[in-house]
Protein backbone atom coordinates (compact mmCIF):
# COMPACT_ATOMS: atom_id res chain seq x y z
CA UNK A 1 0.00 0.00 0.00
CA UNK A 2 1.51 3.37 -0.91
CA UNK A 3 2.04 5.78 1.93
CA UNK A 4 -0.70 8.10 0.72
CA UNK A 5 -3.19 5.27 0.87
CA UNK A 6 -1.91 4.32 4.28
CA UNK A 7 -2.36 7.86 5.56
CA UNK A 8 -5.84 7.96 4.14
CA UNK A 9 -6.69 4.67 5.84
CA UNK A 10 -5.53 5.92 9.23
CA UNK A 11 -7.46 9.12 8.90
CA UNK A 12 -10.57 7.16 7.98
CA UNK A 13 -10.12 5.11 11.14
CA UNK A 14 -9.76 8.34 13.05
CA UNK A 15 -12.93 9.84 11.63
CA UNK A 16 -15.01 6.77 12.30
CA UNK A 17 -13.68 6.18 15.79
CA UNK A 18 -14.02 9.81 16.81
CA UNK A 19 -17.57 10.04 15.47
CA UNK A 20 -18.46 6.93 17.44
CA UNK A 21 -16.81 8.13 20.64
CA UNK A 22 -18.11 11.68 20.44
CA UNK A 23 -21.75 10.95 19.77
CA UNK A 24 -21.66 7.82 21.90
CA UNK A 25 -20.24 9.88 24.72
CA UNK A 26 -22.98 12.46 24.32
CA UNK A 27 -25.58 9.71 24.36
CA UNK A 28 -23.98 8.16 27.44
CA UNK A 29 -23.87 11.51 29.22
CA UNK A 30 -27.51 12.16 28.41
CA UNK A 31 -28.31 8.71 29.73
CA UNK A 32 -26.67 9.37 33.06
CA UNK A 33 -28.33 12.75 33.32
CA UNK A 34 -31.82 11.69 32.35
CA UNK A 35 -31.71 8.19 33.77
CA UNK A 36 -32.79 6.43 30.59
CA UNK A 37 -31.12 3.39 29.14
CA UNK A 38 -31.26 3.57 25.39
CA UNK A 39 -29.84 6.98 24.53
CA UNK A 40 -26.33 5.58 24.44
CA UNK A 41 -27.28 3.26 21.61
CA UNK A 42 -28.98 6.05 19.67
CA UNK A 43 -25.91 8.22 20.17
CA UNK A 44 -23.63 5.46 18.93
CA UNK A 45 -25.77 4.85 15.84
CA UNK A 46 -25.99 8.56 15.01
CA UNK A 47 -22.24 8.83 15.48
CA UNK A 48 -21.35 5.94 13.23
CA UNK A 49 -23.75 6.88 10.46
CA UNK A 50 -22.58 10.49 10.49
CA UNK A 51 -18.96 9.40 10.48
CA UNK A 52 -19.47 6.96 7.59
CA UNK A 53 -21.24 9.66 5.59
CA UNK A 54 -18.45 12.15 6.30
CA UNK A 55 -15.82 9.64 5.26
CA UNK A 56 -17.68 8.90 2.06
CA UNK A 57 -17.97 12.61 1.28
CA UNK A 58 -14.31 13.27 1.85
CA UNK A 59 -12.69 10.13 0.56
CA UNK A 60 -15.13 8.23 -1.54
CA UNK A 61 -15.68 10.62 -4.37
CA UNK A 62 -12.78 11.67 -6.52
CA UNK B 1 -23.47 -41.48 36.11
CA UNK B 2 -24.00 -37.80 36.26
CA UNK B 3 -25.46 -35.53 33.67
CA UNK B 4 -28.86 -34.52 32.49
CA UNK B 5 -31.17 -35.87 29.89
CA UNK B 6 -30.03 -33.02 27.65
CA UNK B 7 -26.87 -34.93 26.85
CA UNK B 8 -28.76 -38.03 25.74
CA UNK B 9 -31.00 -35.86 23.60
CA UNK B 10 -28.08 -34.10 22.04
CA UNK B 11 -26.40 -37.39 21.23
CA UNK B 12 -29.52 -38.78 19.60
CA UNK B 13 -30.03 -35.56 17.67
CA UNK B 14 -26.63 -35.91 16.06
CA UNK B 15 -27.42 -39.22 14.38
CA UNK B 16 -29.61 -37.84 11.60
CA UNK B 17 -27.38 -35.02 10.45
CA UNK B 18 -24.36 -37.31 10.54
CA UNK B 19 -26.00 -39.71 8.12
CA UNK B 20 -27.26 -36.81 6.04
CA UNK B 21 -23.81 -35.28 5.68
CA UNK B 22 -22.42 -38.64 4.62
CA UNK B 23 -25.11 -39.03 1.97
CA UNK B 24 -24.67 -35.51 0.64
CA UNK B 25 -20.96 -35.76 0.20
CA UNK B 26 -21.22 -39.31 -1.16
CA UNK B 27 -23.48 -37.94 -3.88
CA UNK B 28 -21.07 -35.07 -4.52
CA UNK B 29 -18.11 -37.42 -4.84
CA UNK B 30 -20.09 -39.70 -7.14
CA UNK B 31 -21.05 -36.78 -9.34
CA UNK B 32 -17.52 -35.46 -9.58
CA UNK B 33 -16.16 -38.96 -10.22
CA UNK B 34 -18.46 -39.48 -13.15
CA UNK B 35 -17.83 -36.06 -14.64
CA UNK B 36 -14.90 -34.07 -13.28
CA UNK B 37 -15.96 -30.90 -15.10
CA UNK B 38 -19.05 -30.71 -12.91
CA UNK B 39 -16.96 -29.98 -9.84
CA UNK B 40 -17.49 -26.23 -9.66
CA UNK B 41 -21.16 -26.57 -10.52
CA UNK B 42 -21.88 -29.09 -7.81
CA UNK B 43 -19.76 -27.51 -5.10
CA UNK B 44 -22.15 -24.73 -3.99
CA UNK B 45 -25.01 -27.23 -3.91
CA UNK B 46 -22.98 -29.63 -1.79
CA UNK B 47 -22.07 -26.94 0.71
CA UNK B 48 -25.62 -25.63 0.86
CA UNK B 49 -26.95 -29.10 1.61
CA UNK B 50 -24.27 -29.66 4.21
CA UNK B 51 -25.06 -26.44 6.05
CA UNK B 52 -28.77 -27.15 6.04
CA UNK B 53 -28.24 -30.61 7.51
CA UNK B 54 -25.68 -29.34 10.01
CA UNK B 55 -28.16 -26.80 11.30
CA UNK B 56 -30.25 -29.51 12.89
CA UNK B 57 -27.31 -31.02 14.72
CA UNK B 58 -26.41 -27.62 16.06
CA UNK B 59 -29.95 -26.94 17.23
CA UNK B 60 -29.56 -30.06 19.35
CA UNK B 61 -26.27 -28.87 20.78
CA UNK B 62 -27.47 -25.37 21.58
CA UNK B 63 -30.74 -26.50 23.10
CA UNK B 64 -28.84 -28.97 25.27
CA UNK B 65 -27.11 -25.99 26.82
CA UNK B 66 -29.96 -23.59 26.95
CA UNK B 67 -32.71 -25.77 28.32
CA UNK C 1 2.24 -43.48 35.05
CA UNK C 2 -1.27 -43.50 36.45
CA UNK C 3 -1.42 -45.98 39.31
CA UNK C 4 -3.85 -48.84 39.00
CA UNK C 5 -7.27 -48.30 40.46
CA UNK C 6 -7.27 -44.56 39.90
CA UNK C 7 -9.38 -43.22 37.11
CA UNK C 8 -8.91 -40.01 35.19
CA UNK C 9 -11.96 -38.63 36.90
CA UNK C 10 -10.36 -39.12 40.30
CA UNK C 11 -7.22 -37.44 39.03
CA UNK C 12 -9.19 -34.50 37.77
CA UNK C 13 -11.03 -34.22 41.06
CA UNK C 14 -7.84 -34.33 43.04
CA UNK C 15 -6.16 -31.81 40.82
CA UNK C 16 -8.59 -29.09 41.70
CA UNK C 17 -7.58 -26.21 43.77
CA UNK C 18 -11.00 -24.77 44.14
CA UNK C 19 -13.57 -27.32 43.15
CA UNK C 20 -12.37 -28.87 39.92
CA UNK C 21 -12.74 -27.92 36.35
CA UNK C 22 -15.79 -25.81 35.64
CA UNK C 23 -16.68 -26.40 32.03
CA UNK C 24 -17.66 -23.34 30.01
CA UNK C 25 -21.35 -22.82 29.61
CA UNK C 26 -23.70 -20.23 28.23
CA UNK C 27 -22.91 -17.95 31.14
CA UNK C 28 -19.52 -17.38 29.56
CA UNK C 29 -21.18 -15.51 26.75
CA UNK C 30 -22.61 -12.77 28.92
CA UNK C 31 -19.93 -10.18 29.07
CA UNK C 32 -20.03 -7.21 31.42
CA UNK C 33 -20.45 -3.67 30.16
CA UNK C 34 -17.32 -1.63 29.70
CA UNK C 35 -18.41 1.83 30.74
CA UNK C 36 -20.27 1.86 34.01
CA UNK C 37 -23.36 -0.26 33.94
CA UNK C 38 -24.91 0.87 30.70
CA UNK C 39 -25.93 -2.31 28.94
CA UNK C 40 -25.20 -0.93 25.48
CA UNK C 41 -21.42 -0.77 25.94
CA UNK C 42 -20.60 -4.47 26.18
CA UNK C 43 -17.93 -6.24 24.20
CA UNK C 44 -20.19 -7.73 21.50
CA UNK C 45 -21.61 -4.30 20.69
CA UNK C 46 -18.11 -2.83 20.57
CA UNK C 47 -17.11 -5.63 18.20
CA UNK C 48 -20.06 -4.98 15.92
CA UNK C 49 -19.22 -1.29 15.66
CA UNK C 50 -15.59 -2.19 15.09
CA UNK C 51 -16.61 -4.45 12.22
CA UNK C 52 -18.56 -1.60 10.63
CA UNK C 53 -15.52 0.66 10.92
CA UNK C 54 -13.21 -1.96 9.40
CA UNK C 55 -15.49 -2.77 6.50
CA UNK C 56 -16.18 0.88 5.66
CA UNK C 57 -12.52 1.86 5.84
CA UNK C 58 -11.37 -1.08 3.73
CA UNK C 59 -13.87 -0.74 0.93
CA UNK C 60 -13.77 3.04 0.72
CA UNK C 61 -10.00 2.98 0.43
CA UNK C 62 -9.88 0.13 -2.02
CA UNK C 63 -12.31 1.74 -4.41
CA UNK C 64 -10.89 5.24 -4.70
CA UNK C 65 -8.93 6.11 -7.80
CA UNK C 66 -10.02 2.92 -9.52
CA UNK C 67 -7.29 2.20 -12.04
CA UNK C 68 -7.68 -0.14 -14.96
CA UNK C 69 -4.70 -2.15 -13.78
CA UNK C 70 -5.61 -2.62 -10.13
CA UNK C 71 -3.30 -2.34 -7.18
CA UNK C 72 -3.28 -5.12 -4.61
CA UNK C 73 -5.74 -3.49 -2.25
CA UNK C 74 -8.13 -2.69 -5.04
CA UNK C 75 -7.84 -6.24 -6.31
CA UNK C 76 -8.71 -7.63 -2.89
CA UNK C 77 -11.75 -5.41 -2.53
CA UNK C 78 -12.84 -6.14 -6.07
CA UNK C 79 -12.57 -9.91 -5.67
CA UNK C 80 -14.90 -9.90 -2.69
CA UNK C 81 -17.35 -7.74 -4.58
CA UNK C 82 -17.27 -9.81 -7.75
CA UNK C 83 -17.67 -12.98 -5.72
CA UNK C 84 -20.90 -11.72 -4.20
CA UNK C 85 -22.11 -10.14 -7.40
CA UNK C 86 -21.48 -13.11 -9.70
CA UNK C 87 -21.64 -16.27 -7.65
CA UNK C 88 -24.28 -15.16 -5.22
CA UNK C 89 -26.48 -12.62 -6.94
CA UNK C 90 -26.29 -13.24 -10.67
CA UNK C 91 -26.34 -17.02 -10.65
CA UNK C 92 -29.12 -17.28 -8.10
CA UNK C 93 -31.44 -14.38 -8.76
CA UNK C 94 -31.19 -14.15 -12.50
CA UNK C 95 -31.82 -11.15 -14.67
CA UNK C 96 -33.00 -8.65 -12.09
CA UNK C 97 -30.10 -9.06 -9.73
CA UNK C 98 -28.37 -5.67 -9.67
CA UNK C 99 -30.87 -4.16 -7.25
CA UNK C 100 -29.97 -6.68 -4.58
CA UNK C 101 -26.22 -6.73 -4.84
CA UNK C 102 -25.67 -3.93 -2.27
CA UNK C 103 -27.86 -5.68 0.27
CA UNK C 104 -26.32 -9.11 -0.24
CA UNK C 105 -22.83 -7.66 -0.25
CA UNK C 106 -23.47 -5.88 3.04
CA UNK C 107 -24.88 -9.04 4.59
CA UNK C 108 -21.96 -11.16 3.46
CA UNK C 109 -19.15 -8.87 4.57
CA UNK C 110 -20.84 -7.96 7.85
CA UNK C 111 -21.41 -11.59 8.85
CA UNK C 112 -17.97 -12.65 7.65
CA UNK C 113 -16.06 -9.99 9.58
CA UNK C 114 -18.10 -10.53 12.71
CA UNK C 115 -17.55 -14.26 12.50
CA UNK C 116 -13.83 -13.86 11.97
CA UNK C 117 -13.60 -11.93 15.22
CA UNK C 118 -14.00 -15.30 16.87
CA UNK C 119 -10.50 -16.38 16.01
CA UNK C 120 -8.59 -13.09 15.85
CA UNK C 121 -6.20 -13.25 18.83
CA UNK C 122 -7.08 -10.26 20.96
CA UNK C 123 -10.77 -10.09 20.21
CA UNK C 124 -11.79 -13.75 20.25
CA UNK C 125 -15.52 -13.40 20.53
CA UNK C 126 -17.80 -14.03 17.57
CA UNK C 127 -20.42 -11.36 17.97
CA UNK C 128 -22.96 -13.49 16.13
CA UNK C 129 -22.99 -15.84 19.10
CA UNK C 130 -25.26 -13.37 20.90
CA UNK C 131 -28.57 -14.43 19.51
CA UNK C 132 -30.10 -11.00 18.92
CA UNK C 133 -27.76 -10.17 16.04
CA UNK C 134 -28.75 -13.13 13.86
CA UNK C 135 -32.40 -12.55 14.76
CA UNK C 136 -32.33 -9.02 13.41
CA UNK C 137 -30.41 -10.02 10.29
CA UNK C 138 -32.92 -12.79 9.57
CA UNK C 139 -35.72 -10.31 10.22
CA UNK C 140 -34.36 -7.95 7.58
CA UNK C 141 -34.05 -10.82 5.08
CA UNK C 142 -37.65 -11.80 5.89
CA UNK C 143 -38.94 -8.26 5.34
CA UNK C 144 -36.96 -7.89 2.13
CA UNK C 145 -38.15 -11.01 0.46
CA UNK C 146 -41.78 -10.56 1.40
CA UNK C 147 -41.68 -6.96 0.28
CA UNK C 148 -40.11 -7.94 -3.02
CA UNK C 149 -42.72 -10.60 -3.62
CA UNK C 150 -45.59 -8.27 -2.81
CA UNK C 151 -44.21 -5.53 -5.01
CA UNK C 152 -43.77 -7.87 -7.93
CA UNK C 153 -46.97 -9.85 -7.84
CA UNK C 154 -49.40 -7.81 -5.80
CA UNK C 155 -50.27 -8.69 -2.24
CA UNK C 156 -53.29 -10.91 -2.83
CA UNK C 157 -51.78 -12.97 -5.63
CA UNK C 158 -48.53 -13.38 -3.72
CA UNK C 159 -50.16 -14.76 -0.60
CA UNK C 160 -52.54 -16.85 -2.61
CA UNK C 161 -49.62 -18.39 -4.48
CA UNK C 162 -47.90 -19.24 -1.24
CA UNK C 163 -50.87 -20.77 0.44
CA UNK C 164 -52.45 -22.48 -2.53
CA UNK C 165 -49.65 -23.56 -4.80
CA UNK C 166 -50.82 -23.76 -8.39
CA UNK C 167 -50.44 -27.07 -10.16
CA UNK C 168 -51.31 -29.20 -7.16
CA UNK C 169 -54.48 -31.31 -7.05
CA UNK C 170 -57.10 -29.74 -4.82
CA UNK C 171 -57.20 -32.60 -2.35
CA UNK C 172 -53.57 -32.14 -1.43
CA UNK C 173 -54.19 -28.59 -0.25
CA UNK C 174 -55.18 -29.81 3.19
CA UNK C 175 -51.73 -31.31 3.54
CA UNK C 176 -49.66 -28.70 1.85
CA UNK C 177 -51.13 -25.37 2.87
CA UNK C 178 -50.35 -25.52 6.61
CA UNK C 179 -46.86 -26.72 5.75
CA UNK C 180 -46.31 -23.88 3.31
CA UNK C 181 -47.64 -21.26 5.69
CA UNK C 182 -45.43 -22.55 8.49
CA UNK C 183 -42.40 -22.68 6.21
CA UNK C 184 -42.75 -19.29 4.63
CA UNK C 185 -43.73 -17.29 7.67
CA UNK C 186 -42.14 -19.05 10.61
CA UNK C 187 -39.55 -21.67 9.82
CA UNK C 188 -37.48 -19.83 7.26
CA UNK C 189 -36.42 -16.83 9.34
CA UNK C 190 -36.11 -19.01 12.43
CA UNK C 191 -33.77 -21.55 10.90
CA UNK C 192 -31.83 -18.86 9.08
CA UNK C 193 -31.03 -17.04 12.29
CA UNK C 194 -30.61 -20.07 14.50
CA UNK C 195 -28.26 -21.77 12.06
CA UNK C 196 -25.86 -18.83 12.20
CA UNK C 197 -26.24 -18.41 15.95
CA UNK C 198 -25.82 -22.11 16.74
CA UNK C 199 -22.72 -22.48 14.58
CA UNK C 200 -21.02 -19.51 16.20
CA UNK C 201 -22.10 -20.48 19.71
CA UNK C 202 -20.96 -24.07 19.31
CA UNK C 203 -17.66 -23.09 17.74
CA UNK C 204 -16.79 -20.64 20.47
CA UNK C 205 -17.79 -23.16 23.13
CA UNK C 206 -15.60 -25.85 21.58
CA UNK C 207 -12.59 -23.56 21.53
CA UNK C 208 -13.27 -22.55 25.13
CA UNK C 209 -13.51 -26.16 26.27
CA UNK C 210 -10.23 -27.23 24.77
CA UNK C 211 -8.20 -24.19 25.65
CA UNK C 212 -9.50 -23.75 29.17
CA UNK C 213 -9.32 -27.49 29.69
CA UNK C 214 -5.74 -27.59 28.49
CA UNK C 215 -4.84 -24.82 30.85
CA UNK C 216 -6.56 -26.57 33.73
CA UNK C 217 -4.82 -29.85 32.93
CA UNK C 218 -1.50 -28.07 32.86
CA UNK C 219 -1.90 -27.13 36.50
CA UNK C 220 -2.53 -30.68 37.62
CA UNK C 221 -0.42 -33.67 38.54
CA UNK C 222 2.39 -34.73 36.23
CA UNK C 223 0.18 -37.31 34.59
CA UNK C 224 -2.23 -34.64 33.51
CA UNK C 225 0.46 -32.12 32.66
CA UNK C 226 1.65 -34.37 29.87
CA UNK C 227 -1.82 -34.53 28.33
CA UNK C 228 -2.31 -30.78 28.23
CA UNK C 229 -0.23 -30.16 25.05
CA UNK C 230 -2.65 -32.45 23.26
CA UNK C 231 -5.54 -30.34 24.42
CA UNK C 232 -3.83 -27.22 23.14
CA UNK C 233 -3.02 -29.01 19.89
CA UNK C 234 -6.64 -29.93 19.39
CA UNK C 235 -7.46 -26.30 20.18
CA UNK C 236 -5.22 -25.16 17.35
CA UNK C 237 -6.72 -27.65 14.89
CA UNK C 238 -10.18 -26.54 15.92
CA UNK C 239 -9.25 -22.92 15.28
CA UNK C 240 -8.58 -23.73 11.64
CA UNK C 241 -11.78 -25.71 11.47
CA UNK C 242 -13.62 -22.75 13.01
CA UNK C 243 -12.21 -20.48 10.32
CA UNK C 244 -13.70 -22.72 7.64
CA UNK C 245 -17.04 -22.92 9.43
CA UNK C 246 -17.20 -19.14 9.84
CA UNK C 247 -16.59 -18.42 6.17
CA UNK C 248 -19.05 -21.16 5.23
CA UNK C 249 -21.76 -19.76 7.50
CA UNK C 250 -21.43 -16.27 6.08
CA UNK C 251 -21.68 -17.74 2.57
CA UNK C 252 -24.68 -19.91 3.45
CA UNK C 253 -26.61 -17.05 5.05
CA UNK C 254 -26.15 -14.85 2.01
CA UNK C 255 -26.88 -17.72 -0.39
CA UNK C 256 -30.13 -18.53 1.37
CA UNK C 257 -31.11 -14.87 1.43
CA UNK C 258 -30.50 -14.73 -2.33
CA UNK C 259 -32.48 -17.94 -2.84
CA UNK C 260 -35.46 -16.59 -0.90
CA UNK C 261 -35.39 -13.38 -2.90
CA UNK C 262 -35.16 -15.39 -6.12
CA UNK C 263 -38.10 -17.48 -5.00
CA UNK C 264 -40.15 -14.37 -4.33
CA UNK C 265 -39.24 -12.91 -7.71
CA UNK C 266 -39.91 -16.06 -9.66
CA UNK C 267 -42.65 -15.93 -12.23
CA UNK C 268 -45.44 -18.44 -12.39
CA UNK C 269 -44.42 -21.84 -11.08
Amino acid sequence: MSSREENAMWSIFGYLLSGLLFWGGIGYGLDKWLGTGYLTLIGLLVGISGAVYLVWLRFGRQ
Amino acid sequence: MEGTLNLVGFGLAAIGPGIATGLIFAAYINGVARQPEARSVLQPIAFLGFALAEALALFGLVLAFVL
Amino acid sequence: MIPRGVSVRDLLRSSSEGGGFVPPSSGDFELPPIFGDNVYTTKPIALVFLSVILISAFFIISSRKAAVVPSKLQFAGESVYTFVRNDLAKDVIGHDFLRFVPYLFTLFTFILVNNLFGIIPLLQFPSMSRVSFPYILALTVYLVFHYVGIRKQGAIKYFKDIMFMPGVPKAAYILITPLEILTFFLVRPLTLSLRLFANMFAGHLLLLVFILGGEHLFQGVIGLKLISPFAFGIGIVLTFFEFMVQCLQAYIFTLLAALYIAGALADEH
